[in-house]
């Protein structure tokens, strides 16, 4: 099977118009490579660019990158609020903003034993073009995003749920799960009401 | 239009829960006569949220938590998060350590294909070769238990090392049960090979090809039994796997038998790598020192679990908790390449076709 070619950047960068940033790392002769896209549009083009060489999608990582933290700032009495400069929300080098709202999506292809990963930002209210028409495998992880995401993914085959049941609400990653929901330890007011009864009525 | 005419084809449910499925999962099939036309998969019955969990624990924490994803391939789970980690960090773990990560992910994969060559005699009705390869399997149960004190959730990984030693007494042993494994293995793969009952139900049953095999993007023995010749300890070698030399079996005829017979190979080619592991340990540490910061930044992870190459990405942000652990296990991409081996099947083959890619349904949905 062929590995990651010697000129990938190059290639990459033919294949995505909009600019690419490119970095790799090697650990015992595995080579992993990162490919920043600043245009999404450009996945089409370039996941066809990587079918050609014969890669093999393994995985589709979907992610919120969490808003930078606000740095504490000096309490002064006597400080201007209204001096206060706006702050700028930091954008990825392709220009999406990276608010805690945008999208991550992280395309990891295997060729030979390497890895390269392909990676589109999307942000809030966006979509992305759906690879599945390309790449079979691309199929259940694309379902798996978008339950899990209020992302959109044009032109999927097969857009139904993958392991959630259609009665469960939209896009359940992008909400704040209490623990005792989440581990499913809530009571409900049923329960509530059965033990009062049992120890002889409310009152 | 009679009774006779309508009946041409049906739409059978077999799942969620069936007698002949291990685990959870629903098959929508389509048949004709006794004729598997089409299957739909659906699945969803054991998903846990697992991977939302892991971002509310620790970097430490998730080591024991992704061991709970899975119970045959437990150990791979955290051999792969923890090399992500090490290479996020720029770690390099001591070679002693290496070895020993092999020796516990080999002594893994033997109890794992023991357990699923096991299935499919019982799939097959010949229970007396299921409870045969059942005791075989034990010697590996007893190995797991002395050397780590469990029999499923090992424990044996850490950040920087593992969690465990082999001293002299347990390296002598570890290599007199394997002594007394080699030729029960033998004897078994004998039987697969010769037995009647086994060759008429897994013979040209369940066929997937090459090209398919591409398409679906499957690996691990479903991959090798169709004459992809792709092991993550060769092609993208970790731990000690460059020091050792790793057999990879291959078939060609993509049926239910040749992957029984690659996981029966593999493992004898497992019981070879555990020998020469115990010819070749250094000396020196098990692991790093100190508990080592994991700094921002990403990375992946690979290995070959016994079910195939198991794929992990982790991000972290430098908080306590990583930013995102996403897995992809070898079954996952596997269950698609069982739509066609079921189609044109006998309905009495289904089962022992779902075992033949030896699916793991809770590893799937996480």
């Amino acid at each position: 099977m062929t590995r990651l070619p010697a000129d990938i950047q190059s290639q990459l960068a033919a294949a995505a118009p909009g600019g690419v940033e490119y970095s790799s790392t090697t650990t015992q002769g595995v080579v992993t490579g990162w490919c920043g896209l600043a245009s999404n549009e450009d996945l089409l083009a370039v996941g066809k660019m990587l079918h050609q060489l014969g890669a093999r999608l393994a995985m589709i990582s979907a992610l919120q990158p969490p808003a930078p933290e606000e740095e504490e700032e000096d309490s002064d009495e006597g400080a201007n609020d209204a001096a206060k400069p706006v702050k700028e929300i930091p954008k990825t080098f392709g220009g999406t903003p990276i608010d805690g709202k945008s999208y991550e999506l992280d395309y990891h292809f295997v060729l030979g034993g390497d890895f390269l990963t392909v990676i589109a930002y999307v942000p809030a209210g966006g979509s992305i073009p759906s690879l599945t028409p390309l790449f079979r495998a691309a199929d259940w992880p694309e379902r798996e995003i978008m339950e899990n995401y209020s992302l959109i993914v044009r032109d999927h085959p097969d857009p139904r749920r993958l392991f959630l049941d259609p009665a469960i609400d939209a896009a359940v990653l992008e909400r704040l799960i209490p623990f005792s929901t989440l581990v499913n330890a809530a009571s409900t007011k049923a329960l509530w009401d059965k033990v009062l009864a049992a120890k002889g009525g409310a009152s | 239009m009679t009774a006779i005419e309508a009946a041409k084809t049906y739409t059978i449910p077999v799942g969620p829960l069936h007698v002949a499925l291990e685990e959870p999962m629903y098959f929508h099939v389509d048949i004709e006569g006794e004729t598997v036309r089409d299957v739909d998969i659906r699945a969803g019955h054991v998903h846990r949220g697992v991977e939302y969990l892991t971002t509310k624990r620790s970097i430490y924490q998730n080591v024991v938590l992704t061991e709970r994803i899975c119970a045959l391939c437990s150990n791979s789970h955290p051999e792969t998060y923890v090399m992500a980690c090490e290479q996020i960090a720029g770690l390099e773990i001591p070679l002693r350590a290496a070895y020993l990560r092999v020796v516990a992910a080999e002594i893994k994969r033997i109890a794992s294909h023991l357990f699923n060559i096991g299935i499919l005699a019982h799939l097959t009705g010949y229970d007396t070769l299921f409870m045969y390869a059942m005791q075989v399997r034990e010697i590996m149960q007893d190995v797991k238990e002395t050397l780590f004190g469990n029999r499923m959730d090992i424990g044996a990984m850490c950040i920087g090392g593992v969690r465990y030693d082999l001293d002299a007494e347990m390296k002598t042993y570890l290599s007199a049960a394997l002594d007394k494994l080699a030729p029960e293995v033998a004897g078994l793969a004998d039987t697969y090979r010769r037995n009647h009952t086994i060759l008429r139900r897994s013979r040209g049953v369940g066929l997937l090809t090459k090209e398919q095999a591409i398409d679906c993007a499957t690996v691990g023995p479903v991959a090798r039994a169709c004459g992809l010749a792709y092991d993550v300890r060769v092609d993208a070698p970790y731990a000690a796997y460059d020091h050792l030399k790793v057999d990879v079996p291959t078939l060609v005829d993509g049926d239910v038998w040749s992957r029984a017979m690659i996981r029966v190979s593999e493992i004898g080619a497992s019981i070879q790598l555990l020998r020469d592991c115990l010819r070749d340990l250094p000396d020196g540490p098990t692991r790093l020192p100190d508990r080592p910061d994991i700094p921002a930044g990403r990375a992946m992870g690979k290995c070959e679990a016994p079910r195939g190459e198991l794929v992990y990405f982790l991000k972290t942000n430098g908080a306590d908790e990583p930013e995102r652990v996403k897995w992809r296990v070898p079954s996952f991409p596997n269950w698609d390449a069982l739509r066609f081996m079921l189609r044109g099947a006998k309905i009495a083959d289904i089962a022992i076709i779902v075992n033949s890619i030896d699916p793991c349904v809770s590893c799937t949905e996480r």
